[in-house]
C-alpha cells in the first residue's frame, strides 16, 4: 500500500528562473523508512514542505494515505508528524512543559499526556533536564526535545528533516534504533539526512535528488550495486614511498589514490585484472605489502557518484 | 477542545511568564502610585469632560488604556517569536489552519487586554476612587475600549511581526511604535498645554482615543461627541488593521 504518491511536483519561488523542485515523482510504501537524500540546495526541504502541505506545489498531484493533499491538507496534517530541519521550540517552557503543551495542542487527553511525557523523557534521556527551560538547553538537547515532542501524538507518517543535527553519537544511535522499532510497528518514516551512514542504517528505500529532480531511487543495496564502483581495495605498505603515485598512475582499468601516508586505494572499474597489475607493479619495484583488504561500496560513495555523474534539472 | 482554544491555551501559557507579569503589573502600578502622586505637585488638576480631575486619578485611568496597548503589543509579538523560534511553521504543519492561528492570536490579545484593563482598574482603584463617577455605560465603554484596543494594537504588532525579517529591525520598529503610542498620547498627561504640533499629534494617536473612552467610562463625562468620534475611529482603525494583519498572515511564506 502506498503512503505517499507524488506525481510531477513542481515548485518555483518568486522570480527565480529555475524551479526549486522540477517534476519530482515519489512513491513511499506504508510502513517503510524512506530516505530522501540530496546535496544542499537540491530541493529536499521544498519537497518536504509540499508533502507536509506547508506550501502548495505549482503543479503536480499529491496524495497521502490516498487523500488528495492539495484539496484536503488539514486531513493529511492530522495524521502526520513533522520534525523540521529548523529548530522549533518555546523558549520559556521547560522540557517537560514543552512535551505536555505540545500534547495539549494535539488534543491528547491530560492523563495520556502525562504518561507519554514520562515515557519520552526516559526514552530520549531527558529526565535529568526535564525542569530546564528550552532556552537554556544545548543545541543537541533541544533537538532531542524537538524529536521527542513529536511522539506526544499519534501519527501514521513521520517526516524527519535532518533530525540528528547536533546530537552526540550515542543520542544519534538511540534515536535511529527508536525509529527502527517504530517503523517495525507500522509507522512510515520519511527521513532526510546528510549523514549517509544513518540512511544506510535505517532506510528501506532511498531517493536521491539533484537540481529538483529525482536522479536515483531504490533500496540501499540496489543503489550501491547500480552506482557503487564495486569494491575498493586498500593496500597498506610498510613505509611511505614517493615513487608509488607515478608507478601506479599508468595502470589501466582502475583508479588509484595514494594518501599522504602509507595507504593505497584501488578501485577497479572492470575486472580484477587491473588489481593484479597494481600488485605486479608494486612487486616488480620491490615495494612490500603489509596488508591488503577489500571494502564494499558504501552509500556515501554511491551518493557522491550519483550526484557527480547524474544530470539534474537542465540549466542547474 | 477546539483547535482555536488549544492555541489560545498555548499562547497564554507562553505569554504569562514572570517577566511579562512584572511588565504588565508592576510597572503600571509604579506609574500610578509613584509618578502619579509625585507629579501631582507639578500637575495639580487636569480638565477632562467638563471636570477638573486630580492628576493621580487622571493617570491611573490613563494607565488602564496604556496597559491594554502595552499587553496586546506584547502578545502580538507572539507571531514574531513563533517565526523566529520555528513554531509558526511547526504549528502550521500540525492540525491547524491559518484561520485557527489568526483567531487564536486575536482571542489571546483580547483576553490579555481585558485582563490587563481589569487588573489595573482594580489595583489602581485607590488612585481614582474618589474621582470615579461611573454611569451605566462605564462597563460597556471599558469593554469596548479593551476589545477594540486589543484588536488595534495586537494587529499592529502582528503586522510588524509579519513584515520584518531581522531581530534588529523588529526591535527598533516595535520600540519606536511603543514610544509613539505611549508618550505622544494623553495616557500620561493632557494635550491641553502641550505645544503645537505635539498637542495635535496626541490626537493622531489611537491610544489617546482609547484612554479617553476609558476615562469617559470610569470617571464620568459620558458619551460626548468627541468620545463618540473617538470610538468610531477606534472601531474603524481596529477593523482596518485587523484586516491587513490577517491578509499578511495568510500570505506569510515558510
Amino acid at each position: 500500500m502506498q503512503c505517499i504518491r507524488a506525481r510531477s511536483l513542481t515548485k518555483s519561488y518568486g522570480g527565480a528562473g529555475r524551479p526549486a523542485v522540477d517534476g519530482i515523482d515519489l512513491s513511499v510504501g506504508a510502513g517503510s523508512v524512506f530516505g530522501f537524500l540530496g546535496p544542499n540546495g537540491a530541493g529536499k526541504s521544498t519537497t518536504i514542505k509540499m508533502l507536509t502541505t506547508l506550501i502548495r506545489p505549482d503543479s503536480g498531484d499529491l496524495s497521502v494515505f490516498g487523500i488528495d493533499a492539495l484539496r484536503f491538507p488539514l486531513e493529511v496534517r492530522r495524521r502526520i508528524g513533522v520534525v523540521l530541519q529548523q529548530a522549533s521550540y518555546e523558549p520559556t517552557l521547560t522540557v517537560s512543559g514543552a512535551l505536555e503543551k505540545y500534547g495539549m495542542m494535539w488534543d491528547v487527553p491530560a492523563a495520556e499526556r502525562r504518561r507519554r511525557a514520562g515515557r519520552l523523557l526516559e526514552e530520549f534521556d531527558l529526565s535529568e533536564i526535564r525542569g530546564k527551560r528550552n532556552d537554556d538547553l544545548s543545541m543537541g538537547q533541544r533537538r532531542r526535545v524537538q524529536v521527542a515532542r513529536e511522539f506526544m501524538h499519534d501519527m501514521d507518517l513521520l517526516f524527519l528533516d535532518e533530525p540528528t543535527v547536533g546530537m552526540d553519537p550515542a543520542a544519534r544511535r538511540a534515536l535511529l534504533d527508536s525509529l527502527r522499532r517504530r517503523a517495525k510497528s507500522g509507522l512510515t518514516i520519511f527521513y532526510t539526512t546528510h549523514v549517509l551512514a544513518e540512511a544506510e542504517y535505517i532506510c528501506d528505500e532511498i531517493a536521491i535528488i539533484k537540481g529538483g529532480r529525482t536522479v536515483a531511487a531504490g533500496s540501499p543495496e540496489s543503489l550501491k550495486s547500480r552506482f557503487g564502483s564495486g569494491r575498493e581495495v586498500r593496500i597498506r605498505v610498510p613505509s611511505r614511498d614517493g615513487r608509488i603515485p607515478a608507478l601506479l598512475g599508468g595502470v589501466d582499468g582502475c583508479s588509484v589514490s595514494v594518501d599522504a601516508g602509507t595507504e593505497i586505494r584501488v578501485r577497479p572499474s572492470g575486472s580484477n585484472e587491473a588489481l593484479l597489475r597494481v600488485l605486479r607493479v608494486l612487486g616488480s619495484h620491490g615495494i612490500e605489502i603489509d596488508n591488503l583488504s577489500a571494502a564494499p561500496a558504501n552509500l556515501e560513495e554511491t551518493f557522491l557518484r550519483v550526484v557527480e555523474e547524474e544530470p539534474g534539472a537542465p540549466g542547474r | 477542545m477546539h483547535p482555536v482554544a488549544r492555541l489560545v491555551n498555548r499562547n497564554l501559557t507562553i505569554s504569562l511568564n514572570p517577566g511579562f507579569l512584572v511588565w504588565q503589573v508592576v510597572f503600571p502600578l509604579i506609574y500610578v502610585f509613584v509618578a502619579g502622586f509625585a507629579y501631582s505637585s507639578l500637575i495639580d488638576r487636569v480638565p477632562f469632560g467638563g471636570r477638573d480631575l486630580a492628576y493621580p486619578a487622571y493617570l491611573a485611568t490613563g494607565m488602564i488604556g496604556f496597559n491594554i496597548m502595552n499587553s496586546t503589543l506584547v502578545s502580538g509579538v507572539i507571531i514574531w517569536n513563533d517565526r523566529r523560534n520555528g513554531m509558526f511553521e511547526q504549528i502550521m504543519s500540525g492540525p491547524f489552519t491559518r484561520t485557527h492561528y489568526i483567531l487564536a492570536s486575536v482571542l489571546t490579545q483580547g483576553i490579555v487586554g481585558l485582563a490587563s484593563a481589569g487588573l489595573i482598574a482594580g489595583l489602581g482603584l485607590a488612585a481614582y476612587y474618589d474621582q470615579a463617577e461611573p454611569g451605566l455605560e462605564a462597563i460597556p465603554l471599558v469593554v469596548f475600549a479593551a476589545v477594540t484596543g486589543s484588536l488595534l494594537f495586537g494587529s499592529t504588532a502582528s503586522i510588524i511581526s509579519t513584515r520584518l525579517k531581522t531581530s534588529e529591525g523588529f526591535n527598533v520598529m516595535i520600540n519606536t511604535v511603543f514610544l509613539f503610542f505611549a508618550f505622544v498620547s494623553t495616557a500620561f498627561y493632557p494635550a491641553a498645554g502641550a505645544p503645537e504640533p505635539l498637542a495635535t499629534a496626541f490626537y493622531l494617536n489611537p491610544l489617546t482615543y482609547l484612554v479617553d473612552v476609558v476615562r469617559a467610562g470610569m470617571l464620568g463625562g459620558g458619551l460626548t461627541d468627541l468620545v463618540l468620534a473617538e470610538m468610531a475611529a477606534l472601531a474603524v482603525l481596529a477593523a482596518g488593521l485587523f484586516a491587513l494583519a490577517t491578509r499578511l498572515l495568510t500570505r506569510l511564506d515558510f
